[in-house]
């Protein structure tokens, strides 16, 4: 039977389509996936080379003051992407990748953005992952709605009641045979990217298939929820429908207002004055005064004794330091609502698998928020260990040939982030299960 | 076509419409959604104005209460600009979580705009947000496509149509008939959402031309409008060219997926291939490499600036810096503000001029496509598109530079040539003069150039309706009976 089921599932109108379809979107899905790749690594080997050249350049145009110097230099920061990302790009697209930062004050540097065209971020990316989360559930939809109703509408319902003692196997065979032709064309997919993009095959990779899988799986429990209710072919389809609009459309952009409402980011401009000031105001301020404040931040500097005269670099850099000293109250408020903004969007996702497998998808591959989040500070640190490594050589005006400006190549950092298995499963797992026992239970009275 | 029988037949589709159960809980979705819309937007409209007022009466504040120092150390403390939202922006949220909200204005920098909502948000932001456009534009034709696949093809199976065309009713008064009585279920939807957003327009306060509001928000009712007739037109025209109802929901279910998810980002696709945009580090590393050729006006003996030094010893007749009538500093300062201002206003215009033919690859996908057609007009009405977020970053380097020069220029006439530096007595002057630059106000694009920028995006939307009708004069009586 399983065969003539399967026969007739090929043969059917445009089932071949829909499939074909499916990997056709998915391909180019794949190759958005590629050119993404292909700009960060042109934008990181340019960085790179740039920041070696115009070190040299700097060194050559400011040989005498090491202070002047690190006015003009540069070190570049990589928020790595795994080959993964190029599947599901994420917020990687309007989040810068490389950040490139002066000992100067941090604060006016790192909201610095990349240049894009807002209206293509507003269409997005026709990545992997949107044809996951749209395309792949309205196949299901069109393979599974007149599952049943087919065969009632058809008048065949009659002639398997009558020959066959479980009924409900064949409905089941029919699903399977949905499930798995739709399953061979997303493994065939993976198959591609995984060469096509070379995507290591490591943890978050397989992670990022099992929760592929488990979003088709949701939507092939929720299509045999809806067809246990013995509708009609178009009332299902409607229903169906309906539930995908409001999974892939009205419920994440509702979330999103929650999220934005709930948490609402008024921060950022004060940061910005606040930096500002934290700096500029301290022109007009007796040096000493700056200075002090300095050596309270950095006692391991008060050694040094800050030279006469109308201008020197301890105390322009004194200064500089202030401008963040002055804004981390903000900043920090800034950083720990976003975390906020994160974590309620990631709690909210529970309940909408779309939500759900998109998130998850960005975390895996390294292109959410909270991946921005945690390069932010990375970057902090980053600057910090910088400024630590050259104040001393400022403020002990220390020879600017003599230093070695070989060693400051373009620095990566990779966030180290296990997958919570837990918590990818269990939404997914949850309502999979509910809505197929719930199918389930239903159906005994077929 | 006969009045009369168009009426008979859009007020029969509207009853059967309201006898099906689900249709008043359709309707009801529908509100609560675009009433949903119209909350969040103006919420969100809202707490911008007030953000950005509040901080922008603190820059200025700080600005104007800055002590006596020395003016270039004024154009280094700069301004912050901030993008105010146009009072429409409430109805059709267009690109603006993607641009930038604050930027830093000084001497000798050109700053990104930040702060994007985008860029404070989760991935969960790319579903995209709810908006009375929204629901508009992407919900309401799904919503008519399912009201209407049935329309013609329900009455071919069950052998009304043929009554109806024995009858005498012509096939294009059929289609015209049922087509009108499915906008007028959208105007019923359409009317009551422009009818409360027009009350909230007449309750806000905002600064921009009132009249330009006005007519730009009834131009939106009538993009609308038109869009509507489209949409309802082409349902109705897929009901009466498919063979059974099943097949016409369908063929409209995929048409709206074609043509509200696929198109618009093979059209990305398209113009990103076609027109691809330059990095932030090429872009800064071109701008870099040329500026650096022009030398550094800081630098008074920048070998760069030798001629200039000379040709302005000779005009004066002097032998030194020192002796000439004005800050020789500031006078190199100003030039050097100038060419590098030039230069990156070049490269500005270029990168601009790449972003607008990727514009333009998606305004040549609206005329095969109306969803796409209508969202452009409806942003750039709205304020909230590309041209007025452009035309906000020009006129913030525009004041930019002005501020610079402004500065410079009070070096030049206020500042002797023998101070040792800016920490000078000599070097400072009264906080008075900083009152003298005027604030940052940013002036919303006028109506014209608006509707100037959106030609091709409207013409699509007219063609849209000018097509359907001669395909229905012509072809519309070859449609099969049974």
């Amino acid at each position: 039977m399983t065969r003539l089921l399967l026969l007739n599932f090929i043969r059917s109108k445009g089932v071949l389509w829909g499939l074909g379809l499916l990997f056709f979107t998915g391909l180019l899905g794949i190759n958005t996936g590629k050119q993404f790749l292909n700009k960060y690594q042109e934008n990181v080997t340019q960085t790179a080379y740039n920041q070696q050249e115009s070190i040299k350049r700097n060194v050559k145009y400011h040989p005498k003051e090491i202070g002047l110097l690190l006015y003009y230099v540069k070190f570049g920061l990589v928020n790595e992407m795994p080959n993964l990302a190029a599947l599901s790009i994420g917020q990687r697209d309007v989040n810068p990748s490389v950040q490139n930062v002066t000992i100067r004050f941090l604060e006016e540097q790192k909201y610095n953005t990349d240049l894009l065209n807002p209206l293509y971020s507003l269409l997005g990316n026709l990545d992997f992952s949107f044809v996951l989360i749209y395309f792949f559930p309205l196949i299901i939809i069109a393979f599974c709605y007149s599952l049943l109703s087919e065969e009632r509408e058809g008048g065949t319902w009659s002639l398997v009641l009558s020959q066959s003692a479980n009924p409900k196997k064949l409905l089941r065979i029919k699903i399977l045979i949905r499930f798995s032709s739709i399953l061979l064309v997303l493994l065939l997919l993976f198959l591609v990217a995984k060469f096509y993009l070379n995507i290591a095959f490591d943890v978050p990779f397989l992670a990022f298939m099992v929760v592929s899988i488990l979003y088709l799986i949701f939507w092939f429990s929720l299509g045999w929820f809806v067809i246990s209710f013995q509708q009609s072919s178009s009332q299902n389809a409607i229903v169906l429908l309906l539930a995908w609009v409001i999974l892939t459309v009205i419920s994440p952009a509702i979330s999103t207002a929650f999220v934005n409402a709930k948490l609402p980011v008024s921060e950022t401009f004060q940061t910005v004055l606040d930096s500002r000031d934290g700096y500029h105001k301290k022109w007009d301020l007796p040096k000493e005064v700056t200075v002090q404040k300095f050596f309270k931040h950095y006692p391991q500097f008060a050694k040094f004794k800050m030279p006469e005269g109308d201008f020197n670099w301890l105390w322009y850099y004194a200064m500089q330091q202030m401008g963040d000293d002055e804004a981390s109250n903000a900043s920090k408020q800034l950083q720990l609502k976003l975390r906020q903004r994160e974590n309620l969007s990631s709690t909210l996702s529970m309940i909408f698998p779309s939500i759900h497998t998109a998130l998850t998808m960005n975390d895996l591959a390294k292109t959410g928020l909270g991946n921005q989040l945690s390069f932010g500070e990375q970057l902090v640190k980053f600057h910090e260990q910088k400024r630590l490594y050259f104040y001393p050589k400022i403020f002990s005006e220390a020879p600017v040939l003599k230093e070695n400006w070989n060693i400051f190549p373009l620095e990566y950092y990779q966030e180290k982030k296990a997958v919570n298995w837990l918590k990818l499963l269990l939404p997914l797992v949850i309502l999979s299960s509910l809505c197929g026992f719930w199918g389930e239970i239903r159906l005994k009275r077929l | 076509m006969r009045y009369n029988y168009i009426k008979i037949l859009s007020t029969q589709v509207w009853k059967d419409t309201f006898q099906n159960r689900s249709t008043i809980y359709l309707v009801a979705m529908m509100f609560g959604l675009l009433l949903f819309g119209i909350v969040s937007g103006v919420k969100s409209y809202l707490f911008q104005q007030e953000t950005v007022k509040h901080y922008a009466h603190e820059v200025r504040e700080r600005w104007e209460n800055s002590p006596d120092k020395h003016p270039h150390r004024m154009a280094h403390y700069g301004y912050v600009a901030f993008r105010n939202k146009y009072p429409l922006s409430f109805f059709d949220f267009g690109m603006e979580s993607f641009t930038g909200n604050a930027i830093f204005l000084e001497a000798h920098k050109q700053n990104t705009t930040n702060f994007s909502e985008a860029s404070l948000s989760s991935s969960l932001l790319r579903f995209g947000e709810i908006s009375v456009a929204m629901v508009l534009q992407l919900l309401l034709p799904l919503l008519l496509f399912f009201w209407g696949f049935g329309l013609v093809a329900t009455g071919r199976e069950n052998g009304t149509l043929k009554i109806l065309l024995v009858q005498g009713v012509s096939w294009s008064e059929i289609i015209v008939g049922k087509a009108f009585g499915l906008f007028k279920l959208a105007i019923l939807i359409l009317a009551p959402t422009l009818l409360i957003s027009l009350g909230i327009l007449l309750f806000l306060d905002f600064e921009t031309s009132k009249i330009d509001v006005f007519i730009r928000f009834l131009l939106i009712g009538l993009a609308y409008s038109i869009y509507f007739w489209i949409v309802s037109l082409i349902a109705v025209l897929v009901s009466a060219t498919s063979t059974h109802p099943k097949t016409a929901l369908t063929t409209l279910i995929g048409a709206w997926l074609i043509f509200t998810l696929v198109l618009p980002k093979m059209a990305l696709v398209l113009g990103q291939y076609l027109y691809p945009a330059p990095t932030k580090i090429a872009f800064d590393m071109a701008i870099e490499a040329e500026i650096l050729k022009q030398g550094d006006s800081h630098n008074p003996d920048d070998p760069h600036y030798k001629a200039l030094k000379d040709s302005v010893l000779m005009a004066y007749k002097v032998d030194s810096v020192q002796k000439l009538p004005f800050n020789y500093g500031g006078f190199v300062m100003k030039e050097g503000e100038r060419l590098s201002a030039e230069t990156y206003d070049r490269h500005q215009a270029d990168l601009m001029k790449i972003y607008e033919k990727q514009q333009n690859v998606v305004r040549y996908f609206g005329l095969f496509n109306p969803y796409l057609a209508l969202k452009n007009i409806s942003m750039a009405l709205a304020g909230t598109d590309f041209a007025t977020y452009s035309d906000f970053q020009h006129q913030a380097e525009k004041f930019r530079y002005a501020l610079a020069q402004k500065m410079n220029e009070l070096q030049i006439k206020f500042i002797s040539n023998n101070v040792k530096n800016s920490a000078d007595k000599n070097a400072i002057l009264s906080n008075k003069y900083w009152k003298e630059l005027p604030d940052f106000q940013y002036q919303f694009i006028g109506l014209l150039a608006v509707l100037v920028q959106e030609y091709t995006s409207i013409i699509a939307l007219l063609l849209g309706i000018l097509v359907i009708s001669i395909f229905i004069k012509k072809y519309a009586h070859t449609f099969k009976v049974i």
